[in-house]
């Protein structure tokens, strides 16, 4: 009779926490999807919303530093909107929120590849508003560097921004077209057969990859090279066709370079 | 069977309470809305409301407005956050059917997470800091050739000595400056240093520099036997990187490196650097003689080891040496001052965190200083030693209180053999001379202890004592000092400091001094200021402050020997205003308003300072042009700088020389000093490596500057002694490796 009054209460106490992860899993996953069509549209106000929910996920208590990881996540996305006009004291102020967020997800867990990658973006902005302390920017963003690459040394999205970084970085000081396209094709590459371990683990990326590989080979302009450009562009737009990035900027690029 | 059934039962349950949670449309359910507002009634857009324990909740619009449903009652928790704001926790009673309004006010939280420098008079620049001066603005300052010492005359409050890197600050003496150097005291950072009309140059690397910290004036009870002013440098621990760097110029050459091991675990830095003048000299005219031409030699490098995940042992050496001869003039003497110097320099020092917030550091450091004279009859060798052992300790003890204190051993020597005239102003080879010896030396133990209190979120307190002990003359002194900033704004900072400062002589002048007795140096700080720094984009500050002297070593009215009776005063206002109007300007001004006077003698009326320079105004700034091309301009005037003039002589037939009669001490003046320095930096790539090439004209204008006044061989005619510091142009390149 004991026995099965505990296999009862076992029962009971296993559904409850299915529940419990269910309610986690659901609200993450939303709030994922309602973050990347924020993200599509650059829409400040709706990604100041996206956070709340990230904010208010961090209340069950579960894998709170995967949800610190998407408030950082957030934050860095929010900062964006604000670059066109260079609005450096809101670019500070969420960058600033997104290395405590994404620090705080560190502490919950110190493995996690992706939570460095998050913090060479956010380095990134730091050139923005304190050049002066350009040093600690290049130490931190090595440190970064290192730390994304030695725990998952095929993370797509740590190759991206890498790509990223030379795409930006003049030739001279050892950037380059050329060299950001060895990244981003890597990072092509490894998209191609990326499985996250959990459906809530970040995912995005692909056609980030896809629009800046179309960028190098609109600003190299070398024979072919604007086939190859439409070519990933295209690519891009079938992973999402709603991606303001590629419609509003990439898109608008090619076709100015194809005027001409 | 009966236990079946009842766990099916249970089990529906679940899923019944889970299927509820999940459906959007709530029955039953209570709207919850309303305002957030922050500091004067302002909406804070953006803010997470939550009901704590669940997921039911909002974020507030660009009015500041929420709302959501719940179906949750009871008393209940609501958790508001907002970026920059402190959270806020409300108890609530949600009632089933009863909508819920509420207006909430949520305060600031604490501004910044970065260290406030709690100290007045200060300009820093560092990893957690308040900016004012980082290395790229110290290379680009036109004029200051990219010596750290130069780039700090451009602040209000300090002159150049002779336009060169030695500075006076605030109407004292250089000799009131101290370098420290990851907690050692350097006190021979310069190459051609005192030589007659030859500008000094520093010997730190700025880019070697994490953190510069420049005090003119009530700074904390950790420095001491300083009188003025401190400049506190911390170098980086590991590099992250290799590199190596070489620079080629028309008066010097150097290869600089930085490396580190893969893990991080291992890294140094090396320069080495040769200073000459011969091609400088070919391009740009001088009415030096010199022979020989001036020349210079650096080595150096650090080596750091990670002892722990937070700890690093590093080990830092630097040599220096220079040469030169230069025709001078005296009523006299007319020949070469030639001067050669060496010092050698170490310091090891380790820095560990005992426990997750504690911070010790601990240092051993050395110097050795060789310097030879020779001028005229006057043949001098001297060496400075120097041995140091110090350690510091600081922990937080609340949230609000934090605590350092640390102690040091100081030894000194100094050796001092040659050849010197029996009076200073006959310096002829013939000249009555004496044969002169002398060997001393002390130790000074020093300790303190401060606490920087937090009693208010905009108010600060670092309140600290410290005391030293002079084994040579046996005397002890007791420092209080306190410094406090209060917050006006988010921007805007009142500051203040008091506290007693001493200093003891050099050895030298105890070496003439009765029985070693001379009292340590006093001086008694008093500074008031208020600054506004928006993100050090635009700075303003002023600030006000008097220096009570006393102690001072004075001459003795009835014989040659030193005393301790000078006093004086150095009071005035510095004024700072500097803008960035990234990405392309950069630029400040700075005045300097200072009165300094002191006794020379136990009775005697006050007098003009030796740096008693009344007003300086400096106006700097750099504008990039494009991304790779930079131009600067800076322009200096400053009133001139007391001297004591001869207004007669006499003749001494038993010296075959003229006596002079000395005016009264510093009652007249030089002209006014000005100059107006240009540069421009152009970054390119160089065989696929970086480089940059820069271009510096110096003294546009050719102002003829003083370096000093002499007399023909009876004083009947005063010749004025122009600078060496003419219209120069120089132009070099430095390149990646």
């Amino acid at each position: 009779m004991k026995q099965k009054i505990v296999l009862i209460v076992l029962l009971v106490f296993l559904v409850s926490s299915f529940s419990f992860a269910d309610d986690f899993s659901d609200a993450i996953l939303k709030a994922k999807k309602n973050l990347k069509s924020a993200e599509n549209k650059s829409d400040e106000k709706a990604l100041i919303k996206v956070r709340g929910e990230f904010e208010r996920i961090l209340q069950l208590k579960k894998n709170t530093w995967i949800v610190y990881y998407y408030l950082s996540y957030t934050d860095f996305t929010i900062a964006s909107t604000y670059m066109k006009d260079q609005v450096k004291d809101k670019i500070k102020k969420y960058t600033e929120s997104g290395f405590e967020m994404i620090n705080k997800s560190i502490e919950g867990n110190p493995d996690f590849s992706d939570s460095y990658v998050m913090q060479m973006l956010l380095n990134f902005n730091r050139w923005i508003y304190e050049q002066d302390k350009m040093n600690d920017i290049i130490s931190a963003t090595t440190a970064a560097d290192e730390m994304a690459k030695k725990l998952d040394p095929n993370n797509p999205r740590y190759y991206y921004t890498s790509g990223v970084s030379s795409f930006y970085t003049p030739e001279m000081f050892g950037g380059g077209v050329d060299k950001a396209l060895v990244s981003l094709n890597k990072a092509y590459e490894l998209f191609q057969t990326r499985k996250e371990k959990e459906d809530y683990y970040p995912d995005w990326g692909l056609e980030n990859v896809d629009g800046f590989i179309s960028l190098c080979y609109l600003q190299r302009d070398k024979e072919g090279d604007m086939a190859k450009a439409k070519e990933f562009l295209d690519k891009g737009l079938a992973v999402n066709p709603d991606s303001g990035f590629l419609k509003e900027y990439v898109q608008k690029q090619y076709d100015e370079k194809n005027k001409k | 069977m009966k236990l079946f059934f009842i766990a099916v039962f249970i089990l529906s349950l679940s899923g019944i309470s889970h299927s509820q949670s999940k459906d959007s449309t709530i029955t039953n359910s209570v709207k919850i809305s309303g305002f957030i507002k922050g500091e004067n009634s302002k909406a804070i857009e953006g803010a997470n409301l939550v009901i704590e324990g669940t997921i039911d909740g909002a974020t507030s619009d660009n009015i500041g407005y929420f709302e959501f449903e719940t179906d949750k009652t009871g008393k209940r928790i609501l958790i508001i956050t907002a970026i920059d704001y402190s959270e806020k926790k409300l108890d609530i009673e949600i009632v089933p059917d009863k909508d819920l309004q509420l207006n909430i006010n949520l305060s600031k939280s604490n501004y910044s997470t970065d260290e406030i420098t709690v100290t007045a008079s200060s300009f820093t620049s560092g990893e957690n800091s308040k900016v004012t001066l980082t290395p790229l603005e110290i290379v680009r300052i036109p004029g200051a050739d990219a010596d750290l010492y130069r780039a700090i005359t451009t602040f209000p409050g300090s002159n150049q000595v002779d336009e060169g890197s030695r500075i006076a600050v605030r109407g004292g003496d250089p000799n009131e400056v101290l370098t420290i150097l990851d907690q050692a005291s350097l006190n021979n950072p310069f190459i051609f240093d005192n030589d007659n009309n030859v500008s000094s140059f520093s010997t730190v690397n700025p880019w070697g520099l994490k953190g510069i910290n420049f005090s003119s004036g009530g700074f904390s009870a950790k420095y001491g036997n300083v009188l003025s002013a401190v400049l506190d440098l911390q170098t980086y621990d590991i590099p992250k990187n290799n590199t190596l760097f070489a620079i080629l110029g028309l008066a010097n050459a150097g290869l600089s490196g930085v490396f580190a091991n893969k893990e991080g675990s291992l890294g140094g830095t090396f320069t080495a650097g040769q200073f000459f003048l011969r091609p400088m000299l070919l391009i740009n005219h001088t009415d030096a003689d010199y022979s020989p031409l001036p020349t210079a030699t650096s080595l150096g490098g650090t080596l750091s080891y990670k002892v722990s995940k937070t700890g690093y042992l590093k080990f830092y050496a630097d040599y220096n040496s220079d040469n030169l001869g230069i025709k001078s003039q005296t009523p006299t003497y007319e020949g070469y001052y030639r001067g050669k110097s060496k010092n050698f320099f170490t310091n090891l020092a380790l820095s560990v965190t005992p426990t997750a917030v504690s911070l010790l550091n601990v240092s051993v450091s050395s110097s050795i200083f060789n310097r030879k004279i020779n001028f005229g009859i006057l043949d001098n060798t001297s060496d400075d030693i120097y041995a140091k052992i110090r350690s510091d300790f600081s922990m937080p003890i609340t949230n609000k209180i934090d605590i350092g204190t640390g102690a040091e051993y100081e030894y000194s020597g100094y050796n001092s053999d040659g050849t010197y005239p029996y009076y200073f102003y006959n310096i002829a080879l013939n000249a009555p001379n004496f044969a002169y010896s002398s060997k001393n030396n002390t130790g000074r133990f020093g300790a303190y202890a401060e606490t920087r209190i937090r009693p208010h979120d905009n108010f600060y307190i670092v309140a600290g004592v410290r005391g030293d002990y002079h084994t040579l003359s046996q005397n002890f002194n007791f420092d209080p000092r306190l410094s406090v900033v209060y917050r006006l704004s988010k921007f805007s900072f009142l500051k203040g400091a008091t506290g007693i400062y001493h200093q003891y002589a050099a050895l030298s002048d105890y070496a003439l001094s009765f029985n070693n007795n001379l009292k340590p140096m006093q001086a008694i700080h008093y500074i008031l200021g208020y600054e506004f720094n928006k993100d050090n984009d635009f700075i303003f500050r002023v600030e006000s402050y008097y220096k009570k002297y006393s102690n001072l070593v004075s001459n003795s009215t009835y014989g040659f020997l030193y005393g301790s009776d000078g006093e004086g005063f150095a009071k005035g206002a510095d004024m700072f205003f500097k803008v960035r109007f990234k990405p392309k300007f950069n630029g400040w001004i700075s005045y300097s308003y200072t009165d300094s006077k002191r006794k020379q003698y136990a009775t005697g009326p006050l007098e003009s300072a030796d740096y008693d320079i009344t007003h300086t105004i400096s106006v700097v700034g750099t504008y990039n042009i494009t991304d790779y091309l930079t131009a600067g301009i800076t322009y200096h005037i400053s009133t001139g700088k007391p001297y004591t003039p001869v207004f007669g002589s006499v003749f001494d037939s038993t010296q075959s020389a003229y006596i002079p009669f000395y005016a009264d001490y510093n009652s007249d003046r030089f002209p006014t000093y000005t100059r107006i320095d240009i540069n421009a930096q152009y970054i390119f790539s160089f065989f696929g490596k970086f480089a940059v090439a820069f271009l510096a004209l110096n003294n546009v204008l050719d102002d003829k500057n003083l370096y000093g006044y002499t007399y023909n061989f009876d004083y009947t005619r005063k010749i004025a002694l122009r600078s060496n510091n003419n219209r120069v142009i120089y132009f070099g390149m430095g390149f990646q490796l």
